[in-house]
């Protein structure tokens, strides 16, 4: 009962400090550690980021959820953290980790492209589903309110 | 002659070495030259049965996992040592002693419980923080040592008896552990975190620049603490709650500084909760009167300091007294009359509201049933009557007690009674009402979902808060809400009494508007039950009744 699989879904203020190299360093760690981790506690999903804000879905067994939840309520990097859904779930969407940049500047678009590439980020699973395309729309939100 | 025997036996050296061999105790002989020359069989096991002889102590604590930088024995012995932690988890202390040959004895005692059970006196057994004891003990040596500035944050969980109540223990005392890493995590290694009991958590933060590095925890605890928990499947929400203050200046002593961010703290949940507060001076001031008056509130019954006091309630189309409604009053030998704004909530908060309720009650009936049959008293209950359990209990004693008809007694409740734990004060307000007591909904419009908890019970009354009826003069909306109100109750069966009136012009207007009942200075002021019974005595006997 307690491995059933779940998903969880929060977003987040971007709480980096630094221009954009800075950020791209740190979003290109988090990607790395975040595909470590959550490899080894078979949690997978997917990274939205900008200079505003992260959304996240998580996916997983719930323990292995709450305990990667957990970590990232306790991250500095991470502010005022929203959780938008917890619950449990037929089947995995992302089945692997992928992470995008979730913008609307040009440049950053450029930037941080090849980090979705290489991560096989699927613009189309987060659009399937309601919840996904709030996180996107919150995620622009939050670009311009930091901007 | 058997004695002497018996003495000679043992003091033969043959005898002495197997007692010294076989012995319990680990017991190790050290050569002049501090290497291992004898090694009885309990020291043997000690040190997993290696051969041992020809090594120094040094070596063969290193092989047991205790590393030391200097020889052991290189102070001068005779000397002990309290605890050494053997790499199997063990602890044993250590003795020497120098033998009159040059030699040294040494002897091993296993501590290992003795160790651990200090150890877990010391610590909270749910969280393994620190207690409250080892707490004041660190504070008090960090203060003595009075080389570094000290700050001590005292937190209280807003809102974690919600989540034991709905979810029950298990869960709670999971989230007390999360919180308690939490607290760990934000507060770093030099902080001594403690669990104070319940969901009271203290910080003792050291070094740093006070006050800005307390100010900056406080901050981030408020934060952190307030973020949502996932447990077993659960989204939890609990907030924090920050009082902080810091040495010298909030105080120099483990328990004024305890107590003086356990003020700050009060402050920080009086203005809201999920924040914190600095101690300022100014609190503890407002704390020693508050704690005065509530020593003082505390024996007010014991003292026959309260009464009741009766205004009438008249009804409209028959121009008469149909009721009264019960208020009370505390008269202090020293304070004089302390207005119920202040010492009812004070009674709320510390419990006692419960036994003052229950004596305004008993007396009110008993007082009521002096009266002519069919005039009616109101009591006002406070939400916290509701969560002792006891209430329709009382109720139905006061009622028998008394001789009271239960149709003659009325309990007024505000909104705030069915804030919280609703289902629980709608089946309560339903067996009282099934033993034939009416129910009156008070303070109408004053709260925000009136609407709907008139949904949920079928009052008998409801009663117009007096903003309105003052407001009627001036301000046309407050005309309109009593007519609407006066309207709805119509409608839905429910009687409605306007409350506050003073001038004759509201009286006009409310009769105008459609109430059934009056209640204000202009229609009668509170007087005492004796004359209740005489204006009473005096009104003409109805023709309709």
């Amino acid at each position: 009962m307690s491995d059933d699989l779940h998903r969880l879904v929060y977003y987040s203020r971007n709480r980096i400090r630094g221009d954009a190299d800075v950020q791209a360093a740190a979003m290109r760690g988090i990607l790395a550690t975040s595909r470590q981790n959550n490899a080894r506690a078979e949690v997978s999903g997917a990274l939205m980021f900008n200079a505003g804000c992260f959304g996240q879905v998580l996916e997983g067994p719930r323990r292995a959820i709450e305990t990667t939840f957990e970590r990232i309520q306790r991250d500095p990097r991470h502010g005022e953290v929203s959780l938008l859904a917890f619950e449990p779930t037929p089947a995995r969407s992302f089945a692997n980790w992928s992470m995008a940049f979730v913008g609307t500047k040009a440049e950053d678009a450029e930037r941080y492209g090849d980090i979705a590439r290489d991560s096989g980020f699927d613009p189309s699973l987060m659009s399937a589903d309601t919840l996904y395309s709030t996180l996107e729309r919150l995620a622009i939100e939050e670009e311009r309110f930091a901007a | 002659m058997v004695a002497a025997m018996q003495a000679a036996r043992f003091a033969d050296p043959a005898l002495t070495s197997v007692a010294l061999a076989e012995m319990s105790m680990p017991v190790l002989i050290l050569d002049p030259a501090g290497q291992i020359a004898f090694a009885n069989a309990s020291a043997g096991r000690l040190f997993g049965h290696a051969d041992v002889k020809g090594a120094s102590l040094n070596e063969l604590l290193a092989r047991a996992g205790v590393h030391a930088d200097t020889d052991l024995l290189a102070v001068s012995a005779p000397r002990s040592i309290p605890e050494l932690h053997l790499s199997d988890g063990r602890i044993v202390s250590l003795a020497a002693d120098v033998l009159s040959d040059g030699c040294t004895l040494i002897t091993f005692d296993d501590v290992s419980s003795r160790v651990r059970n200090a150890e877990l006196a010391r610590r909270d057994g749910l969280t393994g923080l620190a207690n409250r004891d080892t707490l004041a003990v660190g504070l008090a040596d960090t203060l003595q040592r009075g080389d570094e500035a000290v700050a001590v944050l005292c937190i209280d969980l807003d809102r974690f008896k919600a989540v034991n109540d709905s979810l029950g223990h298990p869960i709670g005392d999971a989230l007390l552990r999360r919180v308690a890493e939490r607290l760990c995590d934000a507060a770093g290694e030099d902080a001594l975190v403690a669990r104070m009991g319940g969901d009271e958590f203290a910080i003792v933060q050291r070094g740093g620049t006070q006050p800005e590095a307390a100010e900056a925890l406080a901050a981030r605890l408020v934060d952190l603490i307030g973020r949502t928990y996932v447990l077993e499947g659960h989204m939890i929400n609990v907030g924090a709650s920050v009082g902080v203050a810091v040495a010298p200046s909030d105080g120099s002593t483990a328990a004024i500084l305890l107590k003086n961010a356990d003020l700050a703290l009060y402050r920080a949940k009086f203005d809201g909760r999920g924040t914190f507060r600095f101690f300022e001076r100014e609190m503890d001031v407002r704390m020693q009167a508050r704690r005065a008056m509530e020593i003082d509130l505390r024996r007010a019954l014991a003292m026959r300091q309260f009464h009741l006091l009766y205004q009438p309630q008249v009804e409209l189309a028959g121009n008469r007294i149909v009721g009264f409604e019960a208020l009370l009053r505390w008269t202090h030998e020293t304070r004089g009359l302390v207005p119920p704004a202040e010492f009812i909530p004070l009674a709320e908060e510390i419990g006692v509201i419960g036994t003052i309720g229950e004596w305004v009650l008993r007396t009110a009936c008993v007082e009521a049933a002096t009266w002519p049959e069919g005039v009616s008293v109101a009591v006002n209950l406070s939400p916290v009557q509701f969560h002792s359990g006891k209430l329709v209990e009382t109720v139905a004693s006061a009622l028998a007690h008394s001789g009271l008809a239960p149709d003659r007694l009325e309990l007024e409740i505000t909104e705030g009674a069915l804030l919280n734990d609703t289902e629980a004060v709608l089946v309560a307000l339903n067996r009282l009402r099934a033993i034939g007591v009416r129910i009156s909904m008070d303070d109408f419009g004053t709260g925000y979902s009136s609407l709907s908890y008139l949904q949920k019970f079928p009052f008998d009354k409801i009663k117009i808060d007096q903003s309105f009826i003052r407001g009627m003069g001036d301000n046309p909306e407050c005309g309109a809400i009593v007519r609407a109100v006066a309207g709805l109750g119509a409608s839905l069966g429910m009687k409605t009494t306007a409350e506050g009136v003073e001038t004759a012009e509201q009286l006009a207007a409310i009769r105008a508007e459609g109430c059934c009942e009056v209640q204000g200075y202009l229609t009668g002021r509170p007087i005492s039950a004796t004359d209740a019974a005489s204006l009473l005595a005096a009104q003409p006997t109805h023709s309709a009744s």
